[in-house]
């Protein structure tokens, strides 16, 4: 049975290691003298606590804690890759992965290109960003005395049949070791809040979701005006309950901070990573320096802003994060990478790297994806142009076929627009297209820039990520 | 090397005897123990190749306690670390409100459930997956040249899980799956077409032809799109299972969970005896289905499973009820009477359980029509393969806006071309309440929520709106 037999069972602190750093340092050393020409073990160690209340009743709460290590062999051009729960095995395991690797390696024609991996600084530390308020010092009762605040405020209508709220905090621990010497452990937390509001009016229902998060302990949770957030979502919900379906067809389309993040995020954000490049299968293949939006499309992938819910100091090959420029005014400048990628497209590695946990491989992932903000003042400067249009907020997620380059996401809340103004609440309204096309379309953005709610993507993996912007006006969108 | 390790269950076993064991030590009169371990192997292919072969296992437990009708849970991956663990969820379940006459299952005898484990899926090595996905990718290319797999894989597994509870249920077993999906691309004359289809089993799947065969005839049907107009009203539309059983899976199981129903957080609330969809379709929850992937003798709280007839013949007359959300609704006052319908699933070992469904059958009483019969009725319509944004239905009100990429025009009974892409909006419950038409072929899909979904092509006659690109 392949149980965890950690030295310690109960994650006390920074400086608490789960590998024996000697013991797997020699067995890397075999594994490469025996034919790996690199070889690492990351090991991710997770304390999370996550809750729900509905009508301010405890539903349920769950402390938890998780360890894994994955172990990923390069041999002759070619992965062998092996997760586990069970840290006492891994020294065991370092063979059969590497024998795993020469058999995908043994499968590959003469003409497949062997894997390799972009040179890297090797580096040995520690790296801790210390949240203000050690979020696993935290009481049930206090989590709990946030959670009902949301609910309270949400609350308080003949219409709204229930409040459910929601709580997730973590506290992740990595262990990275490679058979180049690097030698790093690094720490952060993540705390969340969220809430649903389900209103009703004869046979009509509706639900309303709100959540506030990102990288940090408590003092982030404490720093959002919960009161409002209720509000808003409560107020959100009963607009709903009155709501038109949305027209039809192509129209000019506003965006909000949300909805322009899961935008980018979707549209630009995946055809933007280099595995899916390398792999065919995205629209922006061999498009790196040329022009694919208009003149105001600037955007960054940023996981070292701290607060963000896709932010993280090292990425899961051991690389320093760092600020990602992927368009800069309309011109694609950058792939998100991992080594692998960038030495397959001879670039610099800029840690994209991301794993789900301990138990998954790293991928090319996002992690907080924004556009840079533009010219316009606010959205009433954005909406006085408009003769007819739809004003959308609050993304209810999206979905992107990165080859053909479509994407497709959907909102919680709109307005149409017409003859300057915000006029009627609308429902159900999603907006898809073409990436090559849409960013082309971007003629409006106000000044200020910022992360939006966070999220979750899923890739196989999921992963928290943060996206937003400014308010983004699209000339025309196809809006469902 | 085989994929299940000797004695790997009773070592679940044994874990959860001594977590256990360790509660009643603690003076804790109600208690459960689950326990998870999976196990296995999978190639990822990607650009035409395979990319990676990797294997392991991962695993845990979860303790739910119980204190005077009130619960409290905890999971954790090493024994050794029971008694915190178990301490947690005993300060959860002081905080947490009584819910009165709510106590863990009792023992129950339960009837297995055959072909949930085949030993040929736990002998298959790494090498017997290559071999598998070598054969994969020559397929797809010997099907069209111009076709290559950009992504997807294999994967074996094989699944030990067991309960252990206060109340007398002690039960365990091994499943297995096989799985396997493809994203078949042709990309030629600047156009670029794709198509991902998958299946999976508890049995070994020697062939994965007709998977195979789908995803590169969809890559195929969708090249060369063709310009149409937006129609003005709602338009016949063809789902096949597979374009329809993401829709169906975000917004069916979670209407029909006994709890939604009674909270009013269904669109069916307020509505049991009442017709709800056409009057010739039944929805059937079913854990007991041979081979069927979400199948088993025992709920996840280990209630026996059995066959839950939900909608017969378009009327509600039934929902799915675990053992605490039952007992909750009745002490709340939402309902007069409730009971576990054997229908308690957990997200592995880090939950405690909640109402869901299992394997969730659509049904007509009507003969079924071929999908040729099906393309005949269609004078103006369209075939709907694959969705893109079905998570973002709203499962409160079923209403859906989605965007498809997978689209065939259909004029007077004959596939004219296909369409790049296209809108797909309406509401499914709306939708499914009359001019619906089932396929004869049902065929096993996954789910976005819980459990799996056997359904039919489904050809709506109203409701949808299709708006062109």
């Amino acid at each position: 049975m392949v149980m965890t037999k950690s030295p310690d069972s109960v994650i006390s602190g920074h400086n608490h290691k789960y590998l024996d750093v000697d013991k797997i340092n020699k067995s890397l050393d075999k594994v490469t003298t025996d034919g790996a020409a690199y070889a690492e073990v990351r090991l991710v160690a997770y304390t999370d606590y996550s809750a729900t209340i509905r009508d301010r009743k405890l539903e349920r709460a769950i402390p938890g804690q998780e360890i894994g290590a994955t172990i990923r062999v390069l041999a002759d051009g070619a992965w062998g890759v092996h997760s586990t729960t069970d840290i006492a095995s891994l020294e065991q395991q370092m063979g059969p992965t590497l024998k795993l690797a020469q058999s995908v390696a043994a499968r590959r024609s003469s003409n497949d290109r062997p894997i390799s991996l972009a040179e890297v600084p090797i580096i040995e530390d520690s790296l801790h960003w210390k949240p203000k308020k050690d979020v696993r010092n935290t009481d049930l009762a206090d989590r709990l005395e946030l959670m009902n605040l949301l609910s309270d405020s949400a609350s308080g209508h003949e219409n709204v049949v229930s409040v459910t709220c929601g709580w997730h905090d973590e506290h992740i621990h990595t262990e990275f070791l490679s058979s180049e010497g690097m030698n790093r452990t690094w720490s952060f937390q993540r705390s969340l809040i969220n809430g649903m509001v389900t209103a009703r009016d004869g046979s009509d229902v509706v639900s309303y979701r709100t959540r506030f998060g990102g990288e940090g302990g408590l003092e982030l949770i404490e720093s959002c005006d919960i009161n409002q957030l209720g509000i808003d979502a409560k107020t959100s919900a009963l607009r709903l309950l009155k709501a038109e379906r949305a027209p039809s067809g192509k129209l000019p389309l506003i965006a909000d901070r949300d909805l322009t993040g899961v935008y980018i995020h979707e549209a630009l954000g995946h055809p933007c990573e280099a595995d899916l490049v390398a792999a065919g299968d995205s629209c922006l293949d061999g498009k790196l320096g040329q022009k694919i939006g208009s003149d105001i499309v600037t955007v960054i992938d940023d996981p070292t802003i701290r607060g963000g819910y896709g932010s993280h100091p090292i990425d899961d090959e051991g690389l320093d994060t760092t600020e990602k420029l992927l368009i800069k005014n309309g011109v694609l400048t950058e792939y998100l990478n991992h080594r692998e990628t960038a030495a397959h497209f001879d670039i610099k590695p800029n840690a994209g790297a991301r794993a789900q946990d301990g138990l998954h491989h790293p991928l090319v992932r996002m992690s907080n994806t924004l556009i840079h903000g533009g010219t316009h003042t606010d959205l009433d400067e954005l909406v006085e142009d408009l003769e007819y249009g739809v004003y959308a907020c609050g993304s209810r997620g999206g979905q992107v076929d990165t080859g053909r380059g479509s994407f497709q996401f959907a909102a919680q809340e709109a307005w149409l627009i017409e003859n300057g103004e915000i006029t009627a609440p609308l429902k159900d309204v999603s907006v898809s297209g073409l990436t090559l096309q849409i960013l082309n379309n971007v003629d409006g953005l106000t000044k200020e820039s910022k992360l939006a709610a966070p999220g979750f993507c899923g890739k196989g993996q999921t992963v928290p990520v943060g996206d937003g912007g400014p308010i983004m006006r699209i000339s025309e969108a196809l809006v469902g | 090397m085989n994929l299940l390790p000797e004695s790997a269950l009773d070592r679940l076993q044994e874990g959860c005897k001594i977590i256990g064991d360790r509660c009643s030590a603690m003076d804790i009169s109600s208690w459960e123990v689950v326990a998870t371990q999976s196990y296995g192997h999978q190639i990822d292919i990607e650009g035409g190749k395979i990319s990676l072969a990797a294997g392991g296992g991962e695993g845990g437990f979860g303790i739910r306690v119980l204190e005077e009708g009130r619960f409290g849970f905890a999971y954790l991956v090493d024994v050794n670390s029971a008694d915190t663990a178990i301490k947690s969820a005993l300060s959860i379940a002081r905080m947490s409100p009584a819910v009165n006459g709510f106590v863990l299952p009792s023992e129950q005898s339960a009837q297995p459930v055959s072909g949930l484990y085949d030993s040929s899926v736990v002998d298959m090595s790494s090498e017997d997956l290559l071999i598998q996905a070598d054969d994969i990718i020559s397929e797809v290319a010997s099907l069209d040249d111009r076709a290559v797999v950009t992504g997807g894989g294999i994967g074996v597994s094989a699944n030990a899980s067991a309960i252990y509870s206060s109340e007398g249920v002690n039960a365990a077993g091994v499943t297995t799956s096989h799985g396997v999906g493809v994203q078949v691309s042709i990309e030629q004359s600047d156009q670029l077409t794709s198509s991902w289809q998958s299946t999976s089993s508890r049995s070994r799947i020697s062939q994965a032809n007709e998977c195979v065969n789908r995803a590169v005839e969809w890559a195929k049907l969708t090249r060369n799109p063709i310009k149409v107009e937006t129609p003005d009203d709602d338009s016949v539309v063809m789902m096949t299972s597979e374009g329809f059983s993401p829709l169906f899976s975000v917004v069916v199981p979670n209407a029909i969970r006994g709890e939604k129903l009674v909270r009013e957080e269904s669109f069916w609330s307020g509505h049991m005896g009442q017709n709800v969809i056409a009057s010739d379709l039944s929805i059937t929850d079913n854990a007991r289905i041979p081979g069927g992937r979400s199948s088993g003798a025992r709920d996840d709280e280990g209630v026996p499973t059995r066959e839950n007839p939900l909608i017969d013949k378009g009327r509600l007359v039934a929902s799915l009820w675990s053992t605490r959300d039952a007992a909750q609704q009745i002490a709340e006052g939402r309902i007069d009477a409730a009971k576990s319908t054997g229908s308690a699933i957990r997200s592995g070992h880090q939950s405690p359980p909640i109402s869901g469904c299992s394997n969730l059958f659509l049904t007509s009483s009507q003969k079924g029509q071929s999908y040729e019969q099906m393309l005949e009725l269609i004078e103006d319509g369209y075939i709907v393969n694959s969705v893109m944004g079905a998570h973002t239905a709203n499962p409160t009100s079923g209403d859906f806006s989605v965007t498809t990429s997978s689209i065939l025009r259909v004029e007077d009974g004959e596939i004219i071309g296909a369409v790049k892409q296209a809108g797909l909006s309406g509401n499914l419950a709306k939708a499914m309440k009359d001019g619906v038409l089932l396929g004869k072929e049902v065929r096993q899909q996954g789910s976005y929520s819980s459990g799996s979904m056997y359904l039919p092509n489904v050809l709506f006659k109203q409701g949808l709106r299709v708006n062109p690109v």
